[in-house]
């Protein structure tokens, strides 16, 4: 009995052609590096690396062609593809949390490193559906106060202090010079 | 008596012998916790451990791969959720026996097991070691350049992917390996002009994007599951188990030995394989695989743990990681000045008999935390996702900053989390990318070494490939791979 074809991923497709055209970005990249000077040059091996990558997208892009398209669900009104993307590969929950975690990235210098971790840890239980924000406050404290004792004293990581912070207590009369 | 000497350094040192034992504890605990793994663990430990001394950071690393490994059979036991991919046929039989009120009789039997296929393995590291260094002195750049590259097409293959996905992973690994300015000549290369990039980009924080937030972002698809608690009663294995089940632990072990000594083939792989040898040798088990056979959990557990002296095999004589967890240690070993490859046992032969030991004493450790605590560690496997997730997120970014201490490495990591999820989401491998970035620059040197040796000469080259017996056998081995992954072979074989 043959094999049904495979049902493609919604996205499936803009992603393997992204995936190709930042190969073949890549492979002339690698080829300006050096152009063909000589097979030991410094490009070469980047052209060889970039070309498999290319050949390789080609291959899964011809896959991806030839799977069928992932059938609407519901009864009455069909899921666009933009629905159904959003569904099972960017729902809210993976949107927000990651949004959350680019803030925190961001957060890190102006605000330090505690300052930053405690807001994301309490912001991101919520967010993941943790209800109670006494229990979230708590656990994100008491979290924090260990990672910030393991690091800074036996690992001895230096963490970001925040540059907002350092200059709001310079400002403070009698602050911190 | 050398050899002894530097083996027992981690047993007489006490804050060796501290380091070792917190990373065992440490690991157990983290290949427990679903949506942990230890390679994500050992990722994020690299870029703390860096200033320590080579010793301290070996031992440490040491315990927390062999404890992770076992610890994923505990929430694969207790909550039918492998914490680790090694732990993924433990569960088979596992959860059924813990179903039937067996699940301390389970969890005593597994750590006995397990310590036993690890004292397996570390005892054919110690053996096969030194013969597969001194074999490898005879390799030329040819053959490292094959080896990395079936390195690369194994972790892509044997784990399940599609070839060309597992071969366009590790091609970019490759090529982000490469990003920075050339080592022999300084061009610059994938730089696009940044001074930034001249520098490369860190593969510790691409290592902890791709294993730590991708992960992170991918459990998030799963914070529903609810875990059925379990009841843990009696836990050390009578004698008579332990006789009974032994040599299929001594078999399994030997599987787990010879999978996890391949390149690019983990505890994972093992495990599997194991089970499925334990399911067509054994005639009458304890009761039907799948349904709580104790042979179900007999032979996965001795063979990934026997699997970790196994993958240090390829890591340590020829720079080749066995699987995802060796290629993070062998970016460790880099960071702390070490070429892992054959000059390392003969260069610093210390370095090896130390890991040796330090293996062994994790591994003795592990008997005594494997068989304490499943009380208050059946209540911390629990750890609701939602309170876990944002801590490990706040720890990969201590990570990433603490490389630097430069923000742009966590922004690094943020685009790899990001690029490495939606990689998952559509079927790729990252096992191969990190693999790709770590062995990218040494396959490039290997390279061009081998072309200036073949004077440039096309044609040489690649006859060397034929004329060599050892190039010939190392190329045999890749186009079985690559074969074996073909269309036409599955036919082939469904036909046979």
């Amino acid at each position: 009995m043959p094999t049904p074809p495979r049902q493609r991923q919604p996205g499936e497709l803009v992603f393997t052609l992204l995936l190709l055209l930042g190969s073949l970005t890549m492979l002339w990249q690698a080829y300006g590096i050096s152009k063909f000077e000589s097979i030991t040059s410094a490009g070469m091996f980047p052209m060889l690396a970039t070309l498999t990558m290319v050949v390789t997208a080609l291959v899964f892009l011809r896959h991806t062609l030839r799977a069928t398209r992932a059938p609407a669900v519901g009864s009455g009104s069909a899921e666009t593809l933009a629905q159904q993307f959003v569904r099972q590969l960017t729902p809210p929950v993976v949107v927000g949390f990651t949004a959350s975690i680019a803030a925190y990235m961001l957060a890190l210098e102006p605000l330090g490193f505690v300052v930053s971790s405690y807001l994301f840890m309490v912001v991101g239980m919520r967010l993941l559906g943790s209800p109670r924000w006494l229990l979230n406050l708590a656990v994100s404290a008491v979290c924090l106060a260990a990672i910030y004792l393991v690091f800074q004293t036996a690992f001895s990581v230096v963490l970001p202090k925040g540059t907002w912070l350092q200059a709001l207590l310079a400002a403070a009369p009698g602050g911190a010079k | 008596m050398e050899a002894l000497g530097y083996f027992f350094t981690t047993w007489a040192d006490p804050y060796l012998l501290f380091l070792t034992a917190a990373g065992t504890f440490a690991g157990i605990y983290i290949g427990a916790i679903p949506g942990l793994s230890v390679t994500m663990a050992v990722s994020i430990l690299i870029s703390f451990t860096f200033k320590w001394q080579v010793n301290e950071a070996l031992a440490l690393i040491s315990g927390i791969y062999l404890g992770g490994v076992y610890g994923g059979s505990r929430s694969a036991i207790l909550l039918n959720i492998p914490g680790a991919p090694s732990a993924i046929a433990t569960g088979l039989d596992g959860y059924p026996l813990a179903k039937l009120g067996e699940a301390g009789t389970a969890i005593g039997l597994t750590t006995v097991v397990s310590v036993f296929g690890g004292f397996v393995g570390i005892l054919a590291l110690a053996i096969a070691a030194p013969a597969v260094s001194g074999l490898a002195l005879m390799f030329a750049p040819r053959d490292y350049l094959m080896l990395a590259i079936w390195g690369i097409l194994l972790v892509g293959s044997l784990s399940g992917g599609s070839l060309a996905k597992g071969i366009f992973s590790g091609a970019l690994g490759v090529l982000i390996g490469m990003v920075g300015l050339d080592p022999m000549t300084a061009e610059p290369r994938f730089t696009f002009g940044s001074l930034q990039l001249t520098a490369g980009i860190s593969y510790v924080a691409a290592m902890i994007g791709f294993f730590g937030v991708a992960e992170v972002l991918m459990q998030l698809h799963e914070l529903k599951l609810k875990a059925i608690k379990q009841n843990v009663s009696k836990i050390l294995p009578s004698w008579g188990l332990l006789k009974k089940y032994l040599p299929l632990s001594l078999r399994t072990s030997g599987i787990g030995v010879v999978v996890g000594a391949l390149p690019g083939a983990g505890g994972d792989i093992a495990a599997l394989m194991a089970y499925d040898h334990a399911k067509r040798t054994v005639k009458n088990p304890s009761r039907p695989f799948g349904e709580g056979a104790y042979e179900g959990l007999v032979a996965p557990e001795s063979a990934n743990n026997a699997a970790v002296g196994g993958a240090y095999i390829p890591m340590l004589t020829l720079g080749i990681p066995g699987d995802a967890v060796t290629a993070v240690i062998i970016g460790a070993m880099y960071i702390h000045g070490l070429k892992p490859g054959p000059m390392l046992m003969i260069e610093t032969p210390h370095l090896f008999w130390f890991t040796v030991g330090s293996l062994t004493l994790a591994n003795c450790f592990l008997l005594v935390f494997g068989l304490s605590g499943i009380k208050l560690f059946a209540k911390i496997v629990e750890t609701p996702k939602p309170i876990l997730l944002p801590v490990i997120l706040v720890l990969s970014a201590v990570g990433a900053y603490a490389i630097n201490n430069n923000p742009v490495d966590v922004y690094w990591m943020l685009a790899f989390g990001v690029f490495g999820y939606f990689l998952k989401m559509y079927g790729f491998q990252v096992g191969p990318v990190i693999l790709g970035m770590i062995l990218g620059p040494m396959m490039d040197k290997s390279y061009r070494q081998a072309m200036i040796s073949a004077e440039g000469n096309v044609g040489q080259f690649m006859g060397e490939f034929f004329t060599s017996p050892l190039s010939a056998i190392i190329l045999a081995a890749l186009v079985l791979t690559m074969a074996s992954q073909t269309a036409w072979w599955k036919k082939l074989r469904g036909l046979t």
